[in-house]
């Protein structure tokens, strides 16, 4: 789904800083969304944690950061960082050139999946969320 | 001819002194790292020279070229010739905005630093939950560094000042605005002025600053000579708690890295040292120290301009860490460990701190 130009998949839930996720088996993959990889500009370093480390909704796990913009990479799920994409340690740019692919940042094995339905999901809520992040950014 | 530029009218003897020796190329860190001639100092020199000959003109295509220095000056000490080619090269910088000719990373700094606080336009910095703008005996200046990347270290060297019983305070500080006058600008009068006003409110006689860059503009810059004329000491933190003993020690194999711009910027190699040797017995020396101390490459605003090539800088450093098999590497400056946090490959184990972190974190496991 492309929302004002950003490429929002449908299939994806989002969390509401800009990170998407989707189930891959017992796992959970996630990466940063169109809206954030555009707005950030060139990412130049995300934090690579290592693996086995705790996730917490909504608790600040990692870094990253484009040239003068740091952001700071919140947990969706409660659960287990079990791998990270180790191509962005030398790439970062992946994450610009390809958000839903090459660019996925972390693998979480999550305490219960069931969580993932407290995140934005949906054409709809997708759609009305992000057009209220667009109006939000457009006004700072 | 008379000259175009300030660059010539300052430095032309300088520029025609440069014997083209290459000794700058062999530490030049963007040159080790780009290897692109141009960009070592005596490629800029011999830019210059055509600038001055006419030849080609300051424009655009040379903002590549004249903008990516980290102006750590390690050309200049080891220049047979005497060149000072950081001080040419902020100057040829204030030539380029002059004819509009900037990197857009700096025109943007500048243009923050007319409406925020720090250097990255956060509106809402860590504030480190202590009280500030207080009657203290001193102050402690974090710089922007400290605030809006490292506020985890900043918040250790803190809790370290805490542990020691310092009377300290913060300010609501605003950039030092120093870099300015290295990529190009002026300073900027009004950060200066809120900055000098806050610091005499607190009737504080020494400044003490987390960031070695803020350090030097407070005491070398002629816009805050005020705190001086006012009996006001300003010390980074490293000169600050080198007469401390702390009464903890670490047996790990720790290793240091001189900021330039605390150590060929400010001549500082040795206060640091002492306090590492109070706490590391096991201490070792980078292949490249003191004087002739490898660039992390965060300087002179090559961090935010050139990313990249400013983290693969930090990559050749830490390269001589893995030499000496450190495991610890410390510093006292949050722009290099930012960079040098950034640029480590998950297969390095080693940790990353400043000093004064460091200190803390010992001090916290003994208690």
């Amino acid at each position: 789904m492309e929302i004002q130009g950003y490429n929002m998949p449908d299939d994806l839930h989002y969390e509401e800083n800009h990170f998407w996720v989707k189930e891959e088996g017992d796992l959970l993959v996630m990466g940063m969304d169109d809206f954030a990889q555009t707005m950030a500009g060139e990412v130049v370093y995300i934090q690579l944690p290592d693996e086995g480390k705790r996730v917490k909704v909504g608790k600040k796990f990692a870094k990253i950061e484009s040239g003068k913009w740091l952001g700071k990479v919140y947990g969706p799920v409660n659960g287990e960082l079990v791998a990270v994409n180790e191509e962005l340690e030398m790439n970062p740019g992946l994450i610009n050139d390809d958000c839903y692919g090459k660019g996925w940042m972390y693998k979480i094995r999550p305490d219960d999946k069931g969580e993932l339905a407290n995140l934005i999901y949906g054409p709809e809520a997708v759609e009305k969320w992000l057009l209220a992040e667009i109006k939000k950014y457009a006004e700072e | 001819m008379e000259a175009k530029y300030d660059f010539e009218r300052k430095y032309r003897d300088q520029v025609l002194r440069c014997s083209n020796c290459g000794f700058c190329q062999a530490v030049c860190p963007v040159f080790g790292s780009t290897l692109r001639p141009a960009y070592n100092a005596r490629g800029k020199m011999l830019i210059l020279k055509e600038v001055m000959d006419g030849t080609i003109d300051l424009n655009d295509e040379l903002i590549e070229t004249l903008f990516q220095c980290t102006t750590c000056a390690a050309c200049a000490e080891n220049c047979p010739s005497g060149v000072n080619v950081p001080d040419i090269i902020k100057q040829v910088r204030k030539d380029m905005v002059n004819i509009g000719s900037c990197h857009p990373a700096f025109k943007g700094m500048n243009e923050v630093l007319k409406n925020h606080t720090n250097i990255y336009g956060e509106d809402e910095p860590e504030d480190f939950e202590r009280e500030r703008n207080k009657k203290a005996e001193y102050v402690y200046f974090i710089g922007c560094v400290g605030s809006c990347r490292e506020d985890e270290a900043t918040l250790e060297t803190l809790d370290l000042l805490d542990r020691l019983k310092v009377d300290y305070t913060l300010i609501d500080e605003v950039c030092c605005s120093g870099v300015l006058e290295d990529v190009g600008y002026d300073m900027n009068e009004d950060l200066v002025r809120k900055n000098m006003d806050m610091i005499l409110a607190t009737g504080a006689k020494t400044v003490i600053t987390g960031c070695p860059y803020c350090s030097r503009t407070f005491n070398n810059k002629p816009q805050y000579a005020e705190l001086k004329e006012k009996g006001i000491k300003v010390l980074h933190i490293s000169q600050f708690l080198k007469d401390f003993d702390f009464g903890v020690m670490t047996d790990k194999l720790v290793t240091y890295h001189d900021p330039c711009d605390l150590g060929r910027h400010c001549g500082i190699y040795e206060g640091p040292r002492e306090i590492i040797r109070k706490i590391a017995p096991n201490f070792v020396e980078l292949r490249h120290n003191r004087v002739d101390s490898l660039c992390c490459g965060a300087g002179g605003g090559v961090r935010g301009a050139y990313a990249k090539n400013s983290i693969a800088m930090a990559r050749r450093r830490l390269e001589e860490v893995e030499e000496v098999g450190a495991e610890v590497v410390l510093t006292e400056c949050n722009s290099c460990v930012h960079n040098l946090a950034n640029a480590k490959l998950r297969k390095q184990k080693f940790k990353i701190f400043n000093i004064s972190q460091f200190v803390n974190k010992l001090m916290e496991e003994a208690e």
